[in-house]
């Protein structure tokens, strides 16, 4: 498998609950925003260790997953769960699915 | 210093009065000046009896504080407004000290509670909350209102239904505590959807048959189809558009959704009991807060399992109505067959640690 093959990304962002109730999704593929180091993007998160959150209250719950470098990742967080580099990425993926 | 309408001193001159026809406000005064209590905030209410002598009477008051995050999503933010302060001219803070007003009302005015846990809670809330945030909370400790994105959400203290359903969050937080995830999820968001329009109906004095009976009218720009977020009327209906899709609620048992999401779809499933409710009010006739509404906070007084299931909670609220109004009341009846009507059969498990 040559590097580009192995970097080629797909990522979906799911954002459910909130007091609408609205469920928004926003995807990109690598080729929709090549400018951008998702592999950085995604190996940053800490996808094995989500701490188990309590639901709140109206508060969104967001589903990420991302596809390539070989392996599939999931994760499922609460809205005060996402920081740092799980909202670097949803942002980055916000963005690019927005142009 | 006790934050509150009535100054120390004029609790002071009270507490000391040695009248017959002061005796109730003078109690309270001496027991608002306790130090020992927890500080509460209180209301003078002056009038004139039949006789033309000044009565003064003493009932709780609201203790609100309002801060503004700046669109940062650092909690609680600035302090913009507390308790008997004038308006601050920023609609999203005035509407929120307003709103948080006319809930603290109706709980104290119609249930004689005290605010959220019955014993003068402070109520606080944080607006502006981070940038284009299209959503309102509460986060166990104070209401979080974003300003919306502008395209299709506008400011979320725009409706009296938003700020009353996230303050009875907190009610149910202290009384029935029903877990946030499945069918008592989603009781627990129709318990606020209730009391989130109770609160609207009150403050506007409209009967059943007056009321919208929707939540978050005036919350979608003008760009978006539809009339609100939600229908306890005809849950499935406030919106149809192109963009968001068909507003997804059930208004029937048998159309439940199975889900993942939304922790198991509680502002989705939401619907069935919220109809159940509007069915039960509607049939009585009159005002919804006083016996319809009466049940439904009688009910969430209950000792209710934390995973509560929609036909326990009905089973419930048949046990409340008979407490409250005899087991051959049209209130039994209407609670019966407010609940048969979605699909929910009021059996004899209410589920309750009794």
């Amino acid at each position: 498998m040559t590097d580009s093959e192995s970097d080629t990304w797909s990522i979906s962002v799911v954002r459910t609950g909130g007091f609408a109730g609205l469920k928004r999704e926003w995807h990109v593929g690598s080729a929709d925003a090549p400018e951008v180091d998702w592999r950085l993007l995604v190996d940053a998160c800490p996808w094995s260790s989500v701490a188990r959150q309590q639901p709140a209250a109206d508060r969104f719950v967001w589903r990420i997953e991302a596809h390539g470098g070989n392996r599939d990742r999931r994760a499922t967080l609460g809205d005060a769960n996402l920081v740092g580099a799980w909202r670097d990425l949803v942002d980055r993926v916000k963005t690019a699915a927005k142009d | 210093m006790v934050h509150g309408i009535v100054p120390p001193y004029l609790l002071a001159r009270i507490a000391e009065l040695d009248d017959e026809r002061f005796a109730v406000a003078a109690q309270a005064a001496r027991r608002a000046l306790r130090y020992d209590e927890p500080r509460r905030a209180a209301r003078l209410n002056f009038s004139l009896d039949a006789s033309n002598n000044l009565v003064v009477e003493l009932t709780d008051g609201p203790n609100r504080t309002i801060s503004d995050a700046q669109n940062g999503e650092t909690l609680p933010g600035e302090v913009v407004r507390r308790e008997g302060d004038e308006p601050t001219g920023d609609p999203a803070a005035d509407e929120a000290y307003d709103g948080l007003g006319a809930t603290f009302a109706l709980f104290s005015e119609v249930y004689g509670r005290n605010s959220i846990d019955g014993a003068g809670l402070p109520l606080d809330a944080t607006v502006h909350y981070g940038v284009e945030y299209d959503n309102a909370f509460w986060d166990g400790e104070r209401m979080v209102f974003g300003d919306g994105d502008g395209e299709i959400f506008g400011r979320f203290t725009a409706s009296l239904t938003v700020i009353g359903h996230e303050l009875a969050h907190g009610v149910t937080q202290y009384t029935a505590g029903l877990e946030y995830q499945g069918q008592s999820g989603a009781l627990n968001e129709s318990v606020s959807d209730v009391f989130g329009s109770l609160v609207e109906q009150h403050s506007l004095a409209q009967s059943a048959s007056e009321a919208s009976w929707v939540i978050g009218a005036s919350l979608f720009t003008d760009e978006v189809e539809g009339t609100a977020l939600r229908s306890l009327k005809a849950p499935g209906t406030a919106y149809d558009d192109d963009v968001l899709g068909k507003d997804p609620q059930p208004a029937h048992l048998d159309d439940y959704v199975e889900t993942d999401d939304d922790n198991g779809g509680v502002h989705i499933n939401s619907g069935i009991p919220n109809r159940a409710f509007y069915l039960v009010a509607t049939a009585l006739g009159g005002n919804a807060w006083e016996r319809a509404g009466q049940v439904w906070y009688d009910t969430i007084n209950l000792d209710l399992a934390p995973d509560t299931t929609f036909a326990q909670f009905a089973a419930a609220t048949v046990r409340a109505a008979t407490s409250r109004y005899g087991g051959a009341s049209a209130e039994v009846d209407a609670v019966r067959t407010g609940w048969s009507t979605v699909g929910v059969e009021t059996g004899d498990d209410d589920g309750l640690r009794v």
